[in-house]
C-alpha cells in the first residue's frame, strides 16, 4: 500500500512537470550541494590522510610488483610484468616453502596458544576478585615495547638462560630454543601469543560480561556443571568476541616481522623462523629487490584476505550478523 | 555552458594538482644531496656509522680540523648506527635526502653503483687508490667494471685465534697449520657436561652479526684456492668449495663446531679453543680478557696442506653522492681526509683506524705503523700479513643475496647436517638465478 503510494506520488511529481516545483527543488538540490561539499570538506584531511598513506602505497605497490627496482632512484624503475610473481611462485623459489609455510604455521600456532591462553585466562579472571588488577596485569605485555619482549624471552631461552636453567636442574638436556631449526619457530610462536594475550583477554572478558547472567542461572537450576556452562552456554555467546580476536590475531600472526627480527636476527637458524614479512624486509632494504618484496606484500595480502573472508564466512554460516 | 566550461576547468585544474603534486614528489625523490650553499659557503653532510666512542670522536675530530682549515667547506657529520646505515641510505636516497659524502660497507657497493647513487671518482683519485692502497682492499673497492667506488676504510682480514691455555691441556703447543691438524685439535679440545652443554668448542666458524657462517667460510675456501662470485655475481664455487664445505659439515657431524654458542661472548671467557674471525676482534679481547690476553694467539687460517693459508679482507670506503650539488667539494674533503698526513708521515685516517684496532688500508701507513704495533703486540703480525694474500670480499650487485644464501646453505649443513652434495648443487643454482 505504501509502495502504491510512493509511486502514484513519484508518477504526480514526473506530471507536474518542472514548472511547478522547479523553484524549490533548484534550492533543495543547491542546499544538498552545498551540504555535500561541506561534507567533503570535513572529510577532506582524514581523506587526503588515507589516500597519502594507504591508497597511493598500495598501488604505487602493486605498480613496483610488476616492475624491477632496486629502491634509490625512482626514474630506474623498469616495468617487467608478472615475472616477480613467477619468481616467487615457483616451487625453486624458498618463497613457498620455507617462507610461506613458516609463516602460515607461525600464524595458526601464535593464534591457537593466544586464543586458548586468553579465553582460558579470561576465564579465570572471571571468577576471581580484583577483577580490574588481573585485567591489567595480563595487559602489560601489550604495553611493553616488542624489542623488550623480544630480548627478555631471547635471554631466557639461552643455553645459559632461566629456562635451560630449570630444565638442567631437573636433570633435562638444554634446548636450543632458538638454535634448532625444528624448535625455533614454536618457541618464537609461544612469545607472540604470549604478548598478544593481554589485549585478547580484555576482548574476551568484555564479552563474558556482556552474557545475560540470567542464561547461567536457567543451566545451574537445571543442573549443569562448568564444563557444561562453558561449552553450551559461554563458547557459543561468545563468538563474536571470538571471531574478532580470531581475525585480528591471525593478521598479526601472517603480519609478523619485528619480533622475529628481534630475537632471531635473520630468521634462522636455517631459514627456519623466515617469515613472509621478514623476506619482504630482505629482499627491500638488504638485496635492494623492491619488485620482488611488492610481489611478496601482494601474495600476503591475498593470503590474508581469503582468511579474513573465510572466518567471516564461517562466523555468518554460525550466525553470529544475527 | 558556464558550468560545462567550469567542470572542465576545474577537471583541468585537478589534473594539474596531480600532475604537479607528482612532479614534486618525483623531484623531490630524484637522490639529490642535502647540502647547503649560503653566501658561497658550502655546507657538506656526511653520513656514517661512527656514531659511537671511540670512532665517533676520532671522526670528529678530522672532521673539525678540515672545518677549521676550509671555512668555505663544512663537513657536518650524520650518524646512524651500523645495522642501519643500508636501510638509512636507501630510504635517504629515495626520498631526496641522500647525503653528500656516504660511508659504505664495501659489499654494497656494486649495489650502490648499480643504481647511481655513488659518483665516479676523478681517475686522480682512483689512481691513488688502486696503486696506493694494499691489493685486497683497493679490490673490495672496485666493482667488476673497474669503477673505483671510494677510498677504503675500515679494513680487515680473516685469522685464526687460538687458547693457548686450551691448546696446551690438550697436548698442542702450536696452532693447526693443515685441515687434518685442523680437525684434529678441534677434536680433541671440545668439552661437554653430563647435560649436554658445551664446556669448551673445539672450533668456532661463526661470527657476529649478519651472515655470521659467510666471513670463516670463505677464509677457509681462500685457503683452498676456491672463489665464491665472479665480476659479474655468478657462482664461482668449484670442487674446492665442496671441499671447504665437506671440511665443515665434518666438524659439525663430529660436535667440534655449533652455531649455538657465539664466540664473542665465550671465547673472552676460555669457552672455545679456535675461531675464525677478523682483525678487529684483538682491541675487544684485549678489554675483555685484561691478563688473560696472554692465551691468545692468532695464526694465518690453515689450508688442505702445509704451507696454503687464505683469508676473507672487507673493508668499508667513503664515496660521493652522485646527486650531491657539490660532488668536486666533496671529493676535495675525501681527498684530504684520506691523504692528509701528520707529523710521523701517516694519513690522520690511517692513523685513525690504527687506533681502533685495524689495519690502515693504505699500504705507506701499514709499512710505517705496521712493525711499530705489532712489536707491541705480535698477534698483530698475522693480520698484516693477510693483508698481501687475502681473497677480497665481492660487491657485486648480487653479492649480500649471495652471501645470504651461502649463510643459509652452510647452516644447513652446520645445524641440520644436510648432504654436501646437494646443499653445494642447490646453492650454486640460487646463487645464479640472482
Amino acid at each position: 500500500m505504501t509502495g502504491m503510494y510512493a509511486s502514484a506520488t513519484r508518477e504526480a511529481t514526473s506530471q507536474l512537470g518542472q514548472t511547478e516545483l522547479s523553484a524549490p527543488s533548484k534550492t533543495r538540490s543547491r542546499r544538498f550541494r552545498r551540504e555535500g561539499r561541506a561534507g567533503y570538506l570535513f572529510l577532506a584531511p582524514s581523506l587526503l590522510f588515507f589516500l597519502i598513506f594507504l591508497i597511493l602505497p598500495s598501488f604505487f605497490a602493486i605498480f613496483l610488483s610488476l616492475s624491477q627496482w632496486g629502491g634509490y632512484d625512482l626514474t630506474q624503475i623498469k616495468f617487467i610484468g608478472v615475472e616477480n610473481y613467477s619468481d616467487i611462485l615457483n616451487f625453486n623459489s624458498t618463497f613457498l616453502s620455507p617462507i610461506l609455510v613458516n609463516t602460515l604455521v607461525f600464524a595458526a600456532m601464535s593464534v591457537v596458544l593466544a586464543v586458548a591462553g586468553s579465553l582460558l585466562v579470561a576465564q579465570c579472571i572471571e571468577r576471581l576478585k580484583f577483577q580490574g588488577f588481573w585485567r591489567f596485569l595480563y595487559f602489560l605485555p601489550v604495553v611493553a615495547t616488542v624489542v623488550a619482549i623480544g630480548n627478555v624471552w631471547k635471554m631466557m631461552y639461552q643455553p645459559s638462560g632461566l629456562i635451560n636453567g630449570l630444565l638442567n636442574a631437573l636433570h633435562i638436556n638444554s634446548i636450543g630454543f632458538l638454535s634448532d631449526p625444528k624448535i625455533a619457530l614454536p618457541s618464537v610462536a609461544v612469545v607472540q601469543a604470549w604478548a598478544s594475550i593481554g589485549a585478547a583477554v580484555l576482548i574476551l572478558t568484555a564479552g563474558i560480561k556482556s552474557i545475560d547472567r540470567t542464561v547461567y542461572e536457567a543451566a545451574e537450576i537445571d543442573g549443569a556443571n562448568s564444563w557444561q556452562t562453558f561449552w553450551g552456554i559461554t563458547l557459543p555467546l561468545l563468538r563474536p568476541s571470538l571471531v574478532f580476536v580470531f581475525i585480528t590475531q591471525v593478521i598479526a600472526g601472517l603480519q609478523s616481522f619485528a619480533l622475529i627480527i628481534v630475537m632471531t636476527k635473520d630468521g634462522g637458524p636455517v631459514n627456519s623462523t623466515n617469515v613472509a614479512a621478514f623476506e619482504m624486509y630482505q629482499q627491500a632494504f638488504k638485496f635492494g629487490a623492491w619488485g620482488t618484496a611488492s610481489a611478496m606484500a601482494m601474495v600476503l595480502f591475498v593470503i590474508i584476505f581469503i582468511i579474513t573472508l573465510i572466518q567471516l564466512w564461517v562466523s555468518r554460516r554460525s550466525g553470529d550478523d544475527d | 555552458m558556464r558550468t560545462a566550461l567550469f567542470g572542465r576547468r576545474g577537471r583541468i585544474a585537478k589534473a594539474a594538482l596531480v600532475v604537479g603534486a607528482a612532479a614534486l614528489a618525483l623531484s623531490a625523490c630524484s637522490g639529490t644531496g642535502s647540502s647547503g650553499s649560503d653566501d658561497g659557503k658550502v655546507t657538506l653532510t656526511f653520513l656514517s656509522h661512527y656514531g659511537q666512542d671511540p670512532m665517533k670522536s676520532g671522526m670528529t675530530k678530522m672532521i673539525d680540523e678540515w672545518n677549521s682549515s676550509h671555512p668555505d667547506i663544512q663537513v657536518k657529520q650524520q650518524t646512524v648506527n651500523f645495522d642501519d646505515l643500508l636501510t638509512t641510505l636507501n630510504v635517504r636516497q629515495t626520498g631526496g635526502k641522500g647525503a653528500d659524502i656516504m660511508s659504505s660497507y664495501s659489499l654494497w657497493g656494486g649495489q650502490l653503483a648499480a643504481n647511481g647513487v655513488l659518483d665516479k671518482p676523478s681517475a686522480e683519485v682512483a689512481k691513488d687508490i688502486t696503486d696506493n692502497y694494499s691489493t685486497a682492499a683497493a679490490a673490495s673497492v672496485t666493482g667488476g667494471s673497474g669503477q673505483v667506488f671510494g677510498y677504503p676504510t675500515e679494513f680487515n682480514t680473516y685469522v685464526l685465534y687460538y687458547n693457548k691455555k686450551i691448546l696446551a691441556d690438550a697436548g698442542y703447543d702450536k696452532p693447526p697449520a693443515t685441515w687434518d691438524e685442523l680437525k684434529e685439535i678441534a677434536n680433541k679440545t671440545t668439552k661437554k657436561d653430563s647435560s649436554g652443554n658445551y664446556q669448551v668448542v673445539g672450533i668456532s666458524l661463526i661470527q657476529d652479526g649478519d651472515n655470521q657462517t659467510a666471513h670463516p667460510f670463505l677464509s677457509l675456501l681462500d685457503s683452498a684456492g676456491g672463489k665464491f662470485l665472479n665480476d659479474k655475481g655468478d657462482s664461482a664455487l668449484n670442487s674446492k668449495a665442496k671441499e671447504t664445505m665437506q671440511l665443515e659439515a665434518d666438524l659439525a657431524k663430529s660436535g667440534a663446531t655449533t652455531t649455538s654458542i657465539m664466540p664473542t661472548k665465550t671465547f673472552p671467557s676460555n669457552g672455545v679453543a679456535m675461531a675464525i674471525q677478523a682483525g678487529w676482534w684483538i682491541g675487544s679481547l684485549k678489554s675483555q680478557m685484561k691478563e688473560e690476553y696472554s692465551n691468545v694467539g692468532t695464526a694465518p687460517v690453515p689450508g688442505p696442506k702445509a704451507g696454503e693459508e687464505g683469508s676473507l679482507a672487507y673493508s668499508f670506503f667513503t664515496g660521493v653522492n652522485s646527486g650531491s650539488k657539490h660532488k668536486k667539494e666533496a671529493w676535495e674533503f675525501l681527498t684530504w681526509l684520506n691523504s692528509n698526513k701528520n707529523k710521523e708521515g701517516v694519513t690522520e685516517m690511517g692513523d685513525f683506524l690504527a687506533t681502533n684496532g685495524l689495519i690502515p688500508p693504505r699500504k705507506a701507513d701499514a709499512d710505517i705503523l705496521g712493525p711499530k704495533l705489532q712489536a707491541e703486540d705480535a698477534n698483530l703480525t698475522p693480520i698484516y700479513d693477510a693483508a698481501s694474500y687475502a681473497m677480497a670480499e665481492s660487491n657485486a650487485a648480487n653479492a649480500y643475496k649471495a652471501k645470504t644464501s651461502l649463510h643459509n646453505a652452510l647452516n644447513e649443513i652446520l645445524v641440520n647436517n644436510a648432504p654436501v652434495d646437494q646443499t653445494f648443487k642447490n646453492l650454486n643454482a640460487e646463487i645464479d638465478r640472482k
